[in-house]
C-alpha cells in the first residue's frame, strides 16, 4: 500500500526536521511513500492542526506541534500500513 | 562645511556607543537572566505537550475556564508569533471563538518568559510586573469586548471537520519539577536581594594586570555614569569571551543535537555552567589584584544547576535533545537580531536630545501616553529589541508610565502582524482589536505611571 505523507507548516525549522525524519522512517521500513507540504491555514484547520509542524499520513493527522523523533515515526507508519 | 576629519570622529564616536552598550548589556543584563530564560523558553516548547492547554480551548469550554487558560496558554506556549498564529487561528474557527482567541493573541508577546525577565533586568521590577499583571487583566477584558460585539458572526462559525482540541495531555511531575528549577536559576541569579548578593567569602587572587585590564576596558567603553550608561568590568569582559565561546561550541554541539549528544555538546554545556556560576560571584579588580567573593547567588545557582543535571537524568535522552534543539533554536532566531538592535540603540543615543523625549513624553499625560502607544504601532522591531528601546527612552527622561504603554503596545501591534491578524479574522475586526488595543495600553500607561507618581 502506498503511503502518501503530507508536511504540514511553513518553512520553519522543526517543519524541515520533521520531513527529514519522515523520509529516514520510510527510508528504513522500505516501503514506497509520496510527499507533500503545505503552509495553509485552511490546510491546518481541516486536519484540525493547532501548532505546527504537523505530519499527515493518508489524510490523517497522526502528530502535531512537536517533532518525533525517527523511531517514533516508524511505529505511526507501521500502525498506518497495519490498520489498512 | 563640516571638516572630513570631523565626521570621521563622530562616526568612530558613534560606533563605539554602539559597541559599549553592546558590551555592558551583554556583561550586565544578559547573562543571568537571557541564558537561563532561553533554557526554560525551550523547555517550555519541547517538554510541556501543547495539549494540556488545548484542552482548555475547545467549543464546549465555559467562559471563565477558557478565558483564563487562553491567557496563561498565551504565557507558556507563545514564545514565538509562529506558534501564536496558527494556534490563535485553530482557537477562533475552531475552539472556543473570538474571545478566548484574542486573549491568546494579545497575551502571548508580551508576557512569555523571555520578555518579562529581560524587562525585569533591563528596565525594572516594577515595569515587567505591572506588564505581567495589566496584559493578563486586559487580555481576558478585550478578548470579552471583541466577543460582545460580534457575538452574531461567533455563533455562526464553521462547526464541521476535526475536533482540534479533543486531544488529551498532562504535564508530568517530572516537568514541572524541572521547570520549577530552571525558574529558581533564573530567579536566584537575577534577584537584588541581601542574602543572595552578599559575599560570605572571598580570596584576592595577585593579579596586578586585572586592574590595568580595567583600565584598559573604561578607555575603551567610556560612560557617563549620570546618563544612566554603564561600563564594561573586568567580570563582565570575561563573561562576554565566555559567551562567545558558548556561540562557538553550540553551532558544532547543538546544531545537529536530535542526532545525539557528541563532545561539543558537553563543552557547550559546560561552558554555560561555568558562565552561570561565574556571572553569580562578585569579582572586583584593585591595586592588590583580582578580589573574587562567593555570594549566597553563586552557591544557588551552582547548586540548581547540579540537581538539574541530577534531575535530566530521569529523562528519555530524545527528551531532553529535544529541549536543548528548542532553546538552541530560540537562541538562533531571537539572539543575532538583538544584538543588531542593541548595537544599534546605542548608535543612536547620542543623536537623541533628552528635551524631545522630555517634552513630549516626560510626564504622565494623556498625549504622553498616547505618543508612547503610537510609536509602538508605527515601529517594528524584532523579538526582544523593544526592551533595549525602552531602555534607551528610559534614560533619556521618559516617564514610567508612558514607557509602560509604549512596552504594551509595542509587541502587540506592528503594521505587519495587524494584516496576518486580518487575513484571518477579518479587516473589521481586527481594526476593532487594533483600536481596543491601542486605548488599552495608553490606559495602562496611564493608571500605571499614577501609581508610580503616587509612590
Amino acid at each position: 500500500m502506498a503511503l502518501h505523507i503530507k508536511i504540514l507548516g511553513g518553512g520553519c525549522a522543526n517543519c524541515e526536521r520533521l520531513e527529514k525524519h519522515a523520509k529516514a522512517a520510510v527510508a528504513q521500513l522500505g516501503v514506497e511513500a509520496t510527499f507533500e507540504k503545505s503552509g495553509d491555514y485552511n490546510e491546518y484547520a481541516k486536519y484540525g492542526l493547532l501548532a505546527t509542524p504537523g505530519l499527515v499520513v493518508n489524510d490523517r493527522l497522526l502528530s502535531g506541534g512537536k517533532v518525533p523523533a525517527v523511531g517514533q515515526v516508524v511505529t505511526l507508519l507501521t500502525n498506518v500500513l497495519a490498520g489498512e | 562645511m563640516v571638516h572630513p576629519m570631523n565626521l570621521f570622529d563622530t562616526a568612530l564616536r558613534l560606533a563605539q556607543s554602539g559597541l559599549g552598550n553592546l558590551a555592558a548589556y551583554l556583561a550586565a543584563h544578559v547573562l543571568l537572566c537571557l541564558l537561563p530564560a532561553f533554557f526554560i523558553a525551550g523547555a517550555l516548547s519541547a517538554l510541556v505537550p501543547k495539549e494540556a492547554v488545548t484542552r482548555y480551548l475547545g467549543r464546549t469550554a465555559p467562559k471563565f475556564i477558557s478565558y483564563p487558560a487562553a491567557a496563561l496558554g498565551g504565557f507558556s506556549l507563545a514564545v514565538c508569533s509562529c506558534t501564536v498564529l496558527p494556534l490563535f487561528a485553530g482557537i477562533y474557527r475552531k475552539g472556543a471563538g473570538l474571545g478566548p482567541a484574542i486573549t491568546f493573541l494579545f497575551v502571548g508577546p508580551a508576557i512569555n518568559i523571555l520578555a518579562l525577565s529581560y524587562t525585569g533586568v533591563a528596565i525594572g521590577m516594577d515595569i515587567a510586573l505591572a506588564r505581567l499583571v495589566l496584559s493578563l487583566l486586559f487580555g481576558i477584558g478585550i478578548g470579552l469586548l471583541m466577543a460582545l460585539i460580534f457575538r452574531r458572526d461567533d455563533v455562526a462559525h464553521d462547526a464541521g471537520g476535526a475536533d482540534a482540541f479533543a486531544g488529551r495531555a498532562t504535564i508530568e511531575r517530572r516537568t514541572w519539577l524541572f521547570l520549577l528549577i530552571l525558574l529558581a536559576v533564573l530567579i536566584a541569579g537575577t534577584l537584588q536581594v541581601e542574602l543572595l548578593t552578599g559575599g560570605f567569602a572571598s580570596v584576592t587572587l595577585s593579579l596586578p594586570a586585572a586592574e590595568r585590564f580595567q583600565a584598559v576596558l573604561n578607555q575603551l567603553v567610556p560612560f557617563d555614569a549620570t546618563r544612566g550608561e554603564e561600563g564594561v568590568t573586568v567580570q563582565g569582559a570575561l563573561l562576554i569571551g565566555l559567551l562567545a565561546l558558548i556561540g562557538l561550541a553550540a553551532w558544532r554541539g547543538l546544531n545537529n543535537i536530535t542526532e545525539g549528544f557528541n563532545r561539543w555538546t558537553w563543552v557547550t554545556l559546560g561552558l554555560v555552567a561555568l558562565t552561570l556560576s561565574l556571572a553569580a560571584v562578585r569579582m572586583t579588580a584593585g591595586a592588590d589584584g583580582l578580589t573574587i567573593a562567593l555570594t549566597g547567588k553563586a552557591l544557588a545557582v551552582a547548586l540548581g544547576l547540579v540537581a538539574l543535571g541530577l534531575l535530566a537524568r530521569q529523562f528519555e535522552a530524545y527528551a531532553i535533545q529535544e529541549w536543548l534543539w528548542e532553546t538552541w533554536r530560540f537562541v538562533r532566531q531571537i539572539f543575532p537580531l538583538l544584538i543588531v538592535g542593541v548595537f544599534a540603540v546605542g548608535v543612536i543615543r547620542p543623536l537623541i536630545r533628552p528635551e524631545w523625549i522630555e517634552s513630549l513624553a516626560g510626564s504622565n499625560t494623556l498625549p504622553g501616553n498616547a505618543v508612547g502607544v503610537l510609536f509602538g504601532v508605527f515601529m517594528y522591531f524584532p523579538t526582544l529589541v523593544e526592551v533595549p528601546v525602552a531602555r534607551l527612552f528610559l534614560d533619556l527622561g521618559m516617564h514610567r508610565g508612558p514607557l509602560l504603554a509604549y512596552l504594551m503596545a509595542d509587541p502587540e501591534l506592528s503594521l505587519q502582524s495587524i494584516l496576518i491578524t486580518a487575513s484571518i479574522i477579518g479587516r473589521r475586526k481586527a481594526w476593532t482589536y487594533v483600536g481596543w488595543v491601542a486605548l488599552f495600553s495608553t490606559l495602562a500607561g496611564l493608571l500605571f505611571g499614577a501609581w508610580v507618581d503616587l509612590y
